[in-house]
């Protein structure tokens, strides 16, 4: 009985360890192809959350930010706290048509964009305010509403107003440093293209200064020219030729594409190093942010290496 | 009959110059007004100037007006006020609209908040009617709107319960710097600029301290040679911290940090403090240069004298002077004309409006059988 125990025993070793061995080896081949594309996509994810245009906003495909790491935008995201903007510089006007507006359209896409976001906007734009004087108020402001970031709408006014381009630069260049130095991120939203300003040297001058400024100080600038100048060439099939109503209307068009072309710059400049993205489910896609180490959350998917 | 030069006008047509240099950014006269010197600005004494001259419509407890005629009065000067307001800021948009069309340049549709008065009517009418949509350089009047539309209940308590009324303002002025309560703007978001539940303390102070026979207006007239001391050094500190640029970081003050940072919105209480110390020292001033320099003097007071009107077109003209400016590319020779002519019409627009007066009277003295 033992030793027919022990020859039964040889035998299904004999027999069953090869076939044990090679069903393994069929799985894990199996598995590792029903994986593929999970880790295609793990690695997809690490991108950052790039969020899309919509068809009248589109630049083809010339970006109209500057990219440049937003850390402690990042760090806010990682900590999972609330994301605080403090919108600075010519006031937004409400949103196409009436509906929604700058802040809650810029809301909308950060949150359709990163799962779980809260964001706050808190807008403190003053029509027709220099440089040197929305230095001066982002410094109270700051201490007020202690944001993450602040986004600048700088140099239009300036530029309208002949001020030496040497003063706006400096303006700019103190402030930018002063927030850096007070743990605070900035986007310069950069000056409008209309036809009539394209031969306005001293407009010129002060918008290539502030491209340079936020070249220097590695600062994402939000292009609106490049932008105005895409939607026109889209809208007049390259002639770039306009009367002042359709110019109005494209200008029109500009302003309200202003918040998508910030949210963009907000999410790509906060997932630029280190931290993790993981897709999310529903029908809207989008991705989520996840802090470095954290656990992989309601949904049990595993975070995405970075 | 116009009344004669006074400190008070003369000091009101002072700010109404200076409101009016101010208001056109970038010009090269507006580095030599005292806001370029000091944290506070023409328009903390504009508005201290309205409350002071609230007194004279209320009147004291030895010449008092009967209680219905002052609340109609400052009823009907908030309507007034209102719409001026109202009338400036059509006048403005058409200004914009204009330039924009004349000089073929559509982002002056978008200068001083008029983007959505042109890319998004509807609300921003409703907004401009309810004074909640304001454009940048035309937001002091809606404050003055406020402020007389609750001054006939300043003037009430002031008249039942006088030591009720500076305690209550700064209980308001105290929240609202603790709290940062400031009324919203729609529809474009954002707070106003000049917050009334904080301005509203410095245009009762003006109303207080005008009152010569009260208990605070008695005191600081008692010890005005001391005060004048005290505003000297604040002037002097205030000058050095200015110019320096030393102000406190504002990140790294005690909180609730409205108490110690400089901020014109809510007129915080550094703003404040400095702007009193100003009124302690200037108001030694008159009674020296007005033998010295009395067309000056009287020139600054007939402005004074039609201050609404006057500002009004003030503001009309520093848009005017910021689209000429544009134009013309800000030289110095287009800001001193911009300065000259702009003067000149504020101060053809005091006469024009003194010389109505006039005229309404001599009528009335001529169709009078007595006369």
């Amino acid at each position: 009985m033992e030793k027919e125990t022990t020859k039964s025993r040889g035998l299904r070793r004999t027999v069953l360890t090869p076939a044990i061995l090679a069903a393994t080896a069929a799985i894990a081949v199996f598995a590792s192809l029903a994986c593929a594309p999970r880790a295609m996509a793990a690695a997809e994810e690490a991108q950052p959350p790039i969020t899309p245009y919509t068809r009248e906003c589109q630049t083809g495909d010339k970006e109209v930010q500057s990219t440049s790491p937003l850390p402690n935008v990042a760090s806010a995201l990682e900590a999972g706290k609330t994301l605080s903007i403090l919108a600075i510089g010519s006031s937004p006007r409400p949103g196409r048509y009436g509906h929604g507006n700058y802040r809650e359209e810029i809301e909308k896409i950060l949150a359709r964009a990163i799962k779980g976001l809260n964001v706050v906007i808190v807008n403190r734009g003053i029509s027709g305010e220099l440089a040197a004087d929305a230095a001066m108020r982002i410094r109270t402001e700051v201490a007020l509403n202690e944001p993450d970031l602040v986004l600048w709408q700088v140099g239009a006014n300036d530029a309208l107003a002949y001020l030496p381009v040497n003063e706006v630069v400096s303006t700019v260049v103190d402030t930018v440093r002063w927030l850096r130095q007070h743990k605070v991120d900035v986007i310069l939203v950069g000056l409008q293209a209309v036809k009539r300003m394209q031969r306005n040297e001293h407009y010129i001058a002060v918008r290539d200064a502030l491209r340079k400024v936020a070249q220097d100080e590695n600062v994402i600038m939000i292009r609106r020219d490049d932008a105005m100048q895409m939607i026109n060439k889209a809208s007049t099939g390259g002639t770039d030729a306009s009367n002042f109503p359709e110019e109005v209307e494209r200008s029109q068009v500009n302003h309200a594409c202003l918040a998508e072309y910030v949210a963009r710059a907000i999410t790509i400049g906060a997932f630029a190093k280190g931290l993790k993205v993981r897709a999310r489910d529903g029908k809207n896609g989008g991705q989520e942010a996840v802090p470095p180490g954290a656990s992989p959350g309601r949904d049990n998917q595993a975070p995405a290496k970075p | 009959m116009t009344r004669p030069a006074n400190a008070i006008d003369m000091w009101r047509g002072f700010a109404l110059v200076t409101i009016f240099i101010n208001h056109v950014p970038g010009m090269v006269y507006a580095r030599w007004t005292f806001s370029s010197y000091s944290i506070a600005d023409s328009a903390d004494l504009f508005v201290f100037l309205a409350g002071w001259s609230l007194r004279y419509v209320v009147g004291t407890d030895a010449r008092r007006n009967p209680t219905r005629y002052v609340v109609m009065r400052l009823a009907a000067r908030s309507f007034t006020i209102y719409v001026a307001q109202v009338f400036i800021t059509a006048l403005a948009i058409a200004m914009l609209a204009f330039a924009a069309i004349i000089l073929d340049n559509p982002l002056l549709l978008e200068w001083h908040n008029a983007a959505s008065v042109f890319f998004d009517p509807v609300p921003t009418h409703l907004g401009l009617v309810l004074i909640t949509h304001q454009l940048g350089y035309f937001d002091i009047l809606p404050l003055y709107v406020v402020l007389m539309l609750f001054a006939p209940l300043i003037a009430i308590i002031d008249r039942y319960t006088p030591w009720l009324l500076l305690p209550l303002s700064l209980t308001i002025y105290v929240l609202a710097l603790t709290f940062q309560i400031n009324p919203p703007t729609w529809p474009v978001e954002g707070a106003w600029f000049f917050n009334p539940l904080a301005w509203q303390f410095i245009f009762v102070l003006g109303f207080v301290i005008a009152r010569k026979d009260g208990v605070i207006g008695e005191f600081l007239r008692r010890n005005i040679s001391v005060l004048r001391i005290i505003g000297l050094v604040v002037i002097a500190v205030g000058l050095y911290f200015s110019l320096a640029d030393k102000l406190p970081d504002p990140t790294t003050v005690p909180r609730p940090r409205l108490f110690f940072i400089a901020d014109k919105t809510y007129i915080t209480p550094i703003r404040l403090f400095q702007f009193l110390a100003l009124v302690a020292v200037f108001s030694a001033v008159y009674r020296y240069i007005e033998p010295f320099v009395p067309r000056l003097v009287g020139f600054f007071a007939l402005l004074g004298r039609n201050s609404l009107p006057v500002f009004c077109v003030g503001s009309l003209l520093a848009l005017a002077g910021q689209i000429i400016r544009f134009v013309w590319q800000g030289y110095f020779s287009v800001d001193t004309i911009v300065v000259i002519l702009g003067v000149a019409v504020m101060a053809l627009t005091a006469w024009l409006n003194e010389w109505r007066d006039r005229a309404a009277q001599w009528k009335k003295r001529q169709q009078s059988p007595a006369g």
